[in-house]
């Protein structure tokens, strides 16, 4: 199983590829809409390569509460230990 | 090429016939061009090579792991190396289809070309009218195969259906210019831009608009899209072995199109608007006429008639007589049956005329573009009218009895034209004619 630090490097570094920028400008508490400056089809994008990245499927009931990055962790590493 | 300013009045007086009542309206004319083509892009390479007859068309080569054997026609008219980063920086030319790509860059050197300053006009006078008959077929079959081969339907891409949508072009061109004036796609297969440039010209004599984009852009050579024109027996299958001669517009020899791809835009202008900014006029949209055969989705009418019909209702919308018109861009794709009846038809409307009137396909250099080839054939018309040339139909070398006129020749020819038709006809018998002119004050 992932550590939750190694899990939190790979969302960031997803997140950086996606967004083709320096992982190390992303930061955890960064807002995936205000911070980053997703919108709504982009945040769904990046989502969909998060889904294939670490291999889940993303309900869309569970979509609300993916607001930061941090969320983002946080969620993956809630669903990457239930599996 | 020759470049003139607009001077003179602005408005004619035009009677529009008995039933209607004189009415000034705005005159438009074309003050910018855009191309992307398998001759290249931007328009002084496709023109340059279109004067010297060259031929865009090669060995399919767009099909990586496909057995291009198993197709019976091998050859295309292909954009290669296509990168749309090279033309257009920022991700909203990444997440559009290629045909869409290939609209925003013909119409990005269109607008430079006008020399618009787009940030200075009022965006609700600045419209879009966009052709396309396939839309974003790259993307389809991509995305098909997560479905249907891998059995992945929630793999399928999120940006799928802004991408595949027939106006994600005409969307992406708004965005991309700012322009909130009209916006319509106009699909009707491979007359789909002409009539795009049709009715960007009536939006501005409504009014509606003081520049009208006017663009056509398809690129279906993908697996799906080319297996069934060669399905439909349309496409040429005797010169794989010689693919700059498989598109032969009114040769004996003809045997099925040859399918391309591609983008050309215009921009139309009110004539008012052209003169206030002392803009360059290449021609003047002066008619067009828009009908349907109502006969069959494929076949035209045998007897040319209902083609004739166009050309007569678009010329005297232009207020031309058929004596008047030095040229014609052919819609003459090279298929047996299209080319004969296009012609019989040019004689019924031109009678003694059609003996000296020049023609010319330019399909015999692209191959047959589909949504793009109206606006291609009209960027022609304009640049046929400015450099007083009309560059040579490839592969002429064995005329057809039945196709043969003496205007039409496998060489350039220089001559002043002051009026030019386009003719374009699209499946599900669509017809189209768009008058271009000479501007003349």
């Amino acid at each position: 199983m992932a550590t939750d630090i190694d899990l939190a490097l790979r969302v960031r570094s997803a997140l950086a590829e996606y967004l083709k920028r320096d992982v190390t400008t992303i930061k955890p508490a960064d807002a995936l809409r205000n911070d980053l400056g997703l919108d709504s089809l982009t945040t769904i994008e990046l989502l969909y390569r998060i889904e294939a990245e670490f291999n889940v499927e993303v309900p869309d009931a569970d979509l609300p509460g993916l607001v930061t990055v941090a969320d983002v962790t946080a969620y993956l590493q809630r669903r990457v230990t239930q599996a | 090429m020759r470049r003139h300013q607009a001077q003179g009045p602005e408005s004619y007086r035009e009677s529009r016939g008995s039933h209607e009542k004189s009415a000034l309206r705005p005159r438009t004319v074309v003050t910018g061009l855009g191309v992307v083509s398998a001759l290249g892009v931007g328009v002084r390479q496709f023109w340059e090579a279109a004067r010297a007859g060259r031929s865009g068309v090669s060995k399919l080569s767009a099909f990586e792991s496909m057995p291009m054997e198993a197709f019976r026609s091998q050859v295309a008219g292909q954009v290669h190396d296509f990168s749309v980063g090279h033309y257009i920086d920022g991700p909203l030319a990444e997440r559009v289809d290629r045909f869409a790509q290939f609209a925003m860059v013909a119409t990005k050197e269109a607008v430079a070309d006008s020399g618009l300053q787009l940030d200075r006009e009022d965006p609700r006078r600045v419209g879009v009218m966009m052709g396309a008959g396939m839309g974003g077929m790259l993307i389809a079959e991509q995305e098909y195969h997560r479905v249907y081969e891998n059995l992945k339907p929630n793999r399928v891409v999120p940006n799928f259906i802004p991408q595949v949508t027939l106006n994600s072009a005409s969307g992406a061109l708004a965005i991309m210019c700012g322009a909130k004036g009209p916006n319509v796609t106009i699909s009707t297969a491979c007359s789909s831009s002409a009539h795009a440039i049709g009715l960007a010209r009536e939006a501005i004599r409504a009014g509606r608009a003081d520049v009208v984009i006017a663009s056509g852009a398809d690129a279906s050579i993908v697996p799906l899209t080319f297996a069934g024109f060669c399905s439909l027996r349309a496409l040429s299958t005797t010169f794989n072995d010689s693919p700059a001669r498989a598109s032969r517009p009114f040769s004996r020899t003809r045997d099925g199109f040859v399918m391309g791809e591609g983008a050309g835009t215009l921009i139309l202008e009110s004539l008012d608007h052209a003169r206030k900014r002392d803009a360059y006029i290449y021609a003047e949209v002066a008619g067009y006429a828009a009908t349907n055969e109502a006969h069959h989705m494929v076949v035209p009418r045998e007897d040319g008639l209902e083609i004739a019909h166009t050309m007569s209702m678009a010329l005297r919308n232009a207020r031309v007589r058929p004596a008047q018109v030095d040229y014609i861009n052919a819609h003459a794709t090279s298929t047996p049956i299209g080319d004969v009846v296009e012609i019989k038809a040019i004689r019924h409307v031109f009678r003694r005329r059609a003996t000296q009137v020049a023609i010319n396909a330019t399909k015999s250099l692209l191959g047959h573009t589909l949504g793009a080839a109206g606006a291609l054939a009209g960027i022609v018309c304009a640049l046929t009218i400015d450099a007083g040339l009309i560059h040579p139909t490839l592969n002429y070398d064995d005329p057809d009895p039945d196709c043969a006129l003496p205007g039409i020749s496998a060489r350039a020819q220089e001559r002043p034209v002051g009026v030019a038709l386009l003719n374009a006809f699209g499946f599900g018998s669509n017809n189209a004619t768009v008058v271009f002119k000479r501007y003349l004050t």
